[in-house]
C-alpha cells in the first residue's frame, strides 16, 4: 500500500532524493551520539584502566554519583539557583540598561559622538578584570556578583544597539517626519520597534557574558553559587593534592567527598570532637578520619 | 485665481564639510487646485530637494514658498512597517497626528476596500505583492485627507509590468479623489502620461527649462489609454530632445 501510494505521488527520482536526504540527516545526529558517548566512554575506560590518573582527571562514573549526591541532598540546586539568579539578574540588567543608554546616545548624537572613544576602550577592557575594584566599592556581596555580571554585558549591549539604531533606513524615519511626528514618535513608531530582533539578539548574547561574570564574581565572593562551588573543590583538591603527592600513594583512591559535607566536617564535628593542636590541622585530620573510621 | 503651491525665487545650497553644493536656484513654479503636475529632469537636478522643500524637511537657502493646503508625501518606496498590519500601516499618519478618530478609521477602512485591499486588512506586508504594497503606501497617504499630494517617484522600486498597471491605478485614484498632485520622475512617458502638464528641470542647479501643457485627444481619459494618444510621441520626442540625455 504504502509502495504504491509512493511510486504514485512521487518519481523514483524525487524518492531517491528524499531518501539520501534522509541519511545524510541520520548520519549526523548519528555521529554526533557517538562522539558524545564515546567521549565519556573512553574517559571511563581510560580512568578505571590507569591510562590516566583518576586523582588528577576524575572520571564520569564519579562525577555522576557526586551529582546524584548533591542532587539528592538538595545542594546542588542550591548553588544552581543562587548563580542563575544572579545571571538573570546580570543579562536582565545589562540588555535594559544597556538598551536605555543607546537610546540617549541615539537622541543626543552631540553626547554619542563624546562617548565614543570611551565606549570603544570600555569594550576592549576585559571587564572580570575589574571584578576586585567593584567588589572593594560595593562590598563583599552578591551585588557585587550580579555588578559583575552587569558590566560584562552592557558595554557591548549599547554598541550592537546603538548600531542597529542608526542602521534603520533614513526613508522610514523621513515617513514619519513627513507625517508631523517628532523624535519621540520617531523612535517610538519605527527605530524601536524595527530593532526588537536586534534586542533580543543582545539579550541572547548577554545570557552567555553575564554567566563568565558571575562566575568570575563568584570566584572571588561567594558563600553559595557554582563559582564559588568550583573555588572551594579546587582549594579542597589543592589541600588533598599536596597530601597525596607528600604520602607517595599515586594510585590511592578517595572516597567522593562533597565540599558541602566536608565544610560540616570543618566547622563542627572535627572541631568540636578533636581539639586540634598546630596552626593547620584541618586537611590531614580529615583525611585520617576519613580512612581510620 | 491663487495657485494652491508656489515657489518664488527659491535657491537651496547644501552644506558638507568638502564645501557648498548649489542644488536648486532661482526656481519659480506655481500649481493650481486640482492640477496634476510632472517635474522631470536629469538624474541628481535636484527633484526631490524640490519635494522636501514643499513637506517642509527642507528650508530653502532663499525665496519663498506657499502651500495652502495639506500635504501628503509618497515616497520611491512605500516602506510598509513590516510589524504593523496593513490596517495599522494605512492608520500610521493619522496615529501620529493623533487624529484616530472612528470617522478618520472609518475613512481608511472605506479606501481599503474601495482599492482591493479589503481581505487583507489584517494581513502582513510580506505577504502583499510589489503593487498592493504600494496601494498601501498611496491609502495610508490619503488617510490624512491631504489637499497635495507630492510623488517622488513612487514607481520606480516596481518591476515594468506592475508599474504600468500600478501607475495607472493610482493616478486615476488621484484623479478621482480630486488632488492635486506632483510628481517627480525621470521616466518621462509616465510623466506625460499622468500629468497636466510637465515641467523639464535643467541639470544641477536645478532651473525650469521648459514647461508643456499636456492636451491629449482621447475620450476618456487614463494613464494607460493617454500612452495611446497620436500626441504622446510628440511631447516624448520633446521632452527627450529638451532633457538632452546623453549615454555614453
Amino acid at each position: 500500500m504504502w509502495h504504491k501510494k509512493n511510486t504514485n505521488s512521487m518519481s523514483s527520482e524525487q524518492a531517491a532524493f528524499l531518501n539520501r536526504l534522509r541519511k545524510r540527516k541520520n548520519a549526523v545526529h548519528g555521529i554526533q551520539w557517538v562522539l558524545l558517548v564515546g567521549f565519556f566512554l573512553l574517559w571511563e575506560i581510560a580512568a578505571r584502566l590507569d591510562w590516566i590518573d583518576p586523582f588528577i582527571f576524575s572520571q564520569p562514573s564519579r562525577m555522576l554519583s557526586a551529582g546524584i549526591q548533591m542532587g539528592k541532598d538538595g545542594s546542588l540546586w542550591t548553588h544552581i539557583g543562587t548563580t542563575l539568579w544572579e545571571t538573570v539578574a546580570g543579562f536582565v540588567l545589562g540588555t535594559v540598561i544597556g538598551t536605555l543608554t543607546a537610546i540617549l546616545l541615539w537622541w543626543n548624537r552631540f553626547i554619542s559622538d563624546v562617548a565614543e572613544p570611551y565606549l570603544v576602550v570600555l569594550n576592549s577592557l576585559p571587564k572580570t578584570a575589574l571584578a576586585p575594584i567593584i567588589i572593594v566599592w560595593l562590598g563583599n556581596n552578591q551585588t557585587s556578583i550580579i555588578a559583575v555580571a552587569l558590566l560584562t554585558s552592557v558595554i557591548v549591549t549599547v554598541m550592537s544597539v546603538l548600531n542597529g539604531f542608526l542602521q534603520v533606513d533614513a526613508e522610514k524615519i523621513k515617513l514619519i517626519q513627513i507625517f508631523g511626528g517628532t523624535k519621540a514618535q520617531i523612535l517610538k513608531k519605527v527605530v524601536f520597534p524595527a530593532n526588537i530582533p536586534c534586542i533580543l539578539n543582545a539579550l541572547k548574547i548577554n545570557v552567555g557574558l553575564s554567566f563568565v561574570g558571575v562566575i568570575v564574581g563568584e570566584f572571588l565572593v561567594a558563600q553559595s553559587g557554582l563559582g564559588f562551588l568550583i573555588v572551594y573543590g579546587s582549594q579542597i583538591f589543592i589541600w588533598f593534592y599536596k597530601l597525596y603527592v607528600s604520602i607517595r600513594q599515586p594510585h590511592f583512591h578517595f572516597p567522593i567527598i562533597h565540599p558541602y559535607h566536608l565544610n560540616l566536617y570543618f566547622r563542627e564535628q572535627i572541631k568540636l570532637k578533636y581539639q586540634f593542636p598546630g596552626k593547620y590541622p584541618y586537611p590531614l585530620n580529615v583525611f585520617r578520619h576519613l580512612i581510620y573510621t | 485665481m491663487r495657485p494652491i503651491v508656489s515657489l518664488e525665487d527659491i535657491s537651496l545650497r547644501y552644506h558638507s564639510i568638502n564645501g557648498e553644493t548649489v542644488a536648486v536656484s532661482d526656481l519659480s513654479l506655481s500649481v493650481q487646485s486640482g492640477e496634476f503636475l510632472s517635474i522631470v529632469g536629469p538624474s541628481g537636478c535636484g527633484k526631490s530637494s524640490i519635494l522636501s522643500m514643499l513637506a517642509g524637511l527642507i528650508i530653502p537657502s532663499e525665496g519663498k514658498i506657499s502651500v495652502n493646503g495639506e500635504i501628503g508625501y509618497m515616497l520611491q518606496k512605500d516602506y510598509l512597517l513590516e510589524w504593523r498590519t496593513i490596517r495599522n500601516n494605512a492608520l500610521l499618519g493619522l496615529e501620529i497626528q493623533n487624529k484616530l478618530t472612528p470617522e478618520n478609521m472609518a475613512y481608511v477602512e472605506t479606501l481599503l476596500n474601495q482599492y482591493g485591499l479589503g481581505d487583507f486588512k489584517d494581513h502582513y506586508p510580506y505577504q502583499l505583492s510589489g503593487g498592493m504594497r504600494q496601494r498601501v503606501a498611496l491609502i495610508r497617504t490619503l488617510a490624512i485627507r491631504p489637499d497635495i499630494l507630492l510623488l517622488d517617484e513612487p514607481f520606480s522600486a516596481l518591476d515594468y509590468q506592475t508599474r504600468l498597471s500600478v501607475s495607472d491605478e493610482i493616478g486615476t485614484i488621484i484623479r478621482k479623489e480630486g488632488k492635486t498632485a506632483i510628481l517627480v520622475s525621470h521616466d518621462i512617458s509616465e510623466a506625460i502620461s499622468l500629468a497636466d502638464r510637465v515641467v523639464v528641470l535643467s541639470s544641477r542647479p536645478a532651473q525650469v527649462k521648459k514647461i508643456y501643457n499636456i492636451k491629449l485627444s482621447i475620450e476618456e481619459y487614463s494613464p494607460m489609454k493617454a500612452r495611446e494618444a497620436p500626441e504622446f510621441r510628440e511631447y516624448f520626442n520633446a521632452i527627450w530632445k529638451e532633457l538632452d540625455v546623453h549615454v555614453a
